[in-house]
């Protein structure tokens, strides 16, 4: 996953629903350094009881934000949403040069 | 390495012997026997070896596991098995891509907060546990493998049914596996043994203990709250402060049952652990005794005062009949 162009992760979810291990997975997947790069991550956990489903809202170096539902995504389908945002960035960096 | 098998001489004589001359070893048994077996044909030679017990082929400290017992997979599931037994109290949490000196220096802060706590308990005269309190990452499946033989696997159940048969008990056996196998069994931790998962495991339910390993590795203002920069600098250097951020609280397993975060902060939340509680019992009960008297006098006051008060009635009416009367 390009996690270069992300600047915000916000995730919540129930960690006793099945359908929240997208969102955890998402988590593990944001390398080591990233925050100290200055990315900012959030994790919020719901109670155990509740039946809101797992989110993510993602912030780009562009600006532009992306909330998905990921409680009837699988993780590569997660990946692919944001990492297809990512790419134009990466291709606009690469042309402009820097 | 393979399993190491004796070979006893001893069970491979009889053998021998059983094969060349049954009759001689059979009438040495028992006299009533030996009388009897002059006229009787001897029994044939498999015959005679199954009555004598049944041999068993591997050494009482190696049983046989239903896996290949000398792979590391099979040791941890084991070692986990024995985590589960062991410790009432174990919390669960997500770890992500924590690096190696950040683990490091939670683990030291960790130590240090346990060891204020032991010696608080030492002084109260209570047995230290700070040593067997630590942060240990796991491998996921094999992790929920080991809690589903805990959990479904009961060595005592079934022990009577085949007696002559060797039937082993322990967590890594065929039995064992194939009762744990049965996926119509669901787990209550189920959901959350996915993804990178790290264990904090408590040889006793410890609220002290359990409010320290809360207040250094997730945090929160009100009930837990971290140490403070005076107190403990070391907390806050950096590498302990990003690993802390990557570490997520899942849930805990307390005697069995499942708490989510909100039960875990309860159950470190009860002041005094357990001896707290059994006060709190007491002081509860003595107010139960205490109201249970006033109530039962209540009511037998009220009936004495109905009664007296029929009484009364009762007496005007009749000095009313009789003054009628009159």
């Amino acid at each position: 996953m390009i996690t270069r162009f992300l600047t915000d992760v916000r995730v919540t979810f129930n960690p006793f629903s099945l359908r929240s291990k997208p969102a955890r997975l998402f988590l593990s997947l944001i390398p080591p350094n990233a925050r100290n790069d200055g990315m900012k991550v959030e994790s919020k956990m719901l109670p155990r009881n509740s039946e809101e489903p797992a989110k993510l809202a993602v912030k780009f170096k562009d600006g532009k934000e992306m909330d998905l539902d990921l409680s009837k995504m699988r993780i590569t389908e997660v990946m692919e949403e944001v990492d297809r945002h990512s790419r134009q960035l990466a291709r606009k960096e690469e042309l402009l040069g820097n | 390495m393979p399993p190491r098998i004796r070979v006893r001489p001893r069970a491979l004589c009889m053998r021998c012997t059983h094969a060349s001359t049954p009759i001689s070893t059979q009438t040495a048994s028992y006299a009533s026997i030996a009388t009897a077996s002059a006229t009787v044909p001897a029994p044939e030679a498999h015959q005679s070896f199954r009555a004598t017990a049944p041999i068993r082929l591997y050494p009482p400290t190696q049983p046989p596991s239903h896996k290949p017992p000398e792979v590391r997979k099979t040791q941890l599931h084991r070692q986990y098995q024995s985590l589960l037994r062991s410790s009432p109290l174990i919390l669960i949490f997500q770890h992500n891509n924590v690096k190696a000196v950040e683990l490091m220096s939670i683990r030291r802060e960790l130590a240090v907060a346990l060891r204020k706590v032991d010696a608080e308990r030492i002084k109260n005269g209570q047995d230290p546990l700070a040593d067997e309190i630590r942060l240990q990452i796991i491998q996921t499946n094999i992790f929920a493998s080991a809690l589903r033989v805990v959990e479904f696997f009961n060595p005592e159940e079934h022990i009577t049914e085949q007696p002559e048969q060797q039937i082993l008990t322990h967590g890594l056996s065929r039995r064992a596996h194939e009762i744990a196998n049965n996926r119509k069994l669901k787990l209550e931790l189920e959901p959350i043994l996915s993804g990178p998962l790290a264990v904090v495991a408590f040889p006793s339910v410890a609220p002290q203990y359990l409010k320290a390993v809360m207040s250094i590795l997730s945090p929160s203002k009100g009930d837990f709250p971290a140490p403070t920069r005076r107190a403990n600098p070391d907390y806050y250097e950096p590498a302990v402060q990003q690993g802390l951020q990557k570490l997520m609280l899942l849930g805990a397993r307390v005697e069995g049952k499942v708490f989510d975060v909100g039960g875990t902060k309860w159950v470190g939340g009860i002041d005094g652990g357990i001896d707290g509680l059994r006060a709190q019992l007491v002081h509860m009960l003595q107010g139960v005794g205490g109201s249970l008297t006033s109530a039962l006098e209540g009511a037998s006051k009220s009936l004495y005062f109905t009664v007296e008060v029929r009484r009364l009635d009762m007496e005007e009416k009749e000095k009313g009949s009789e003054e009628k009367k009159d």
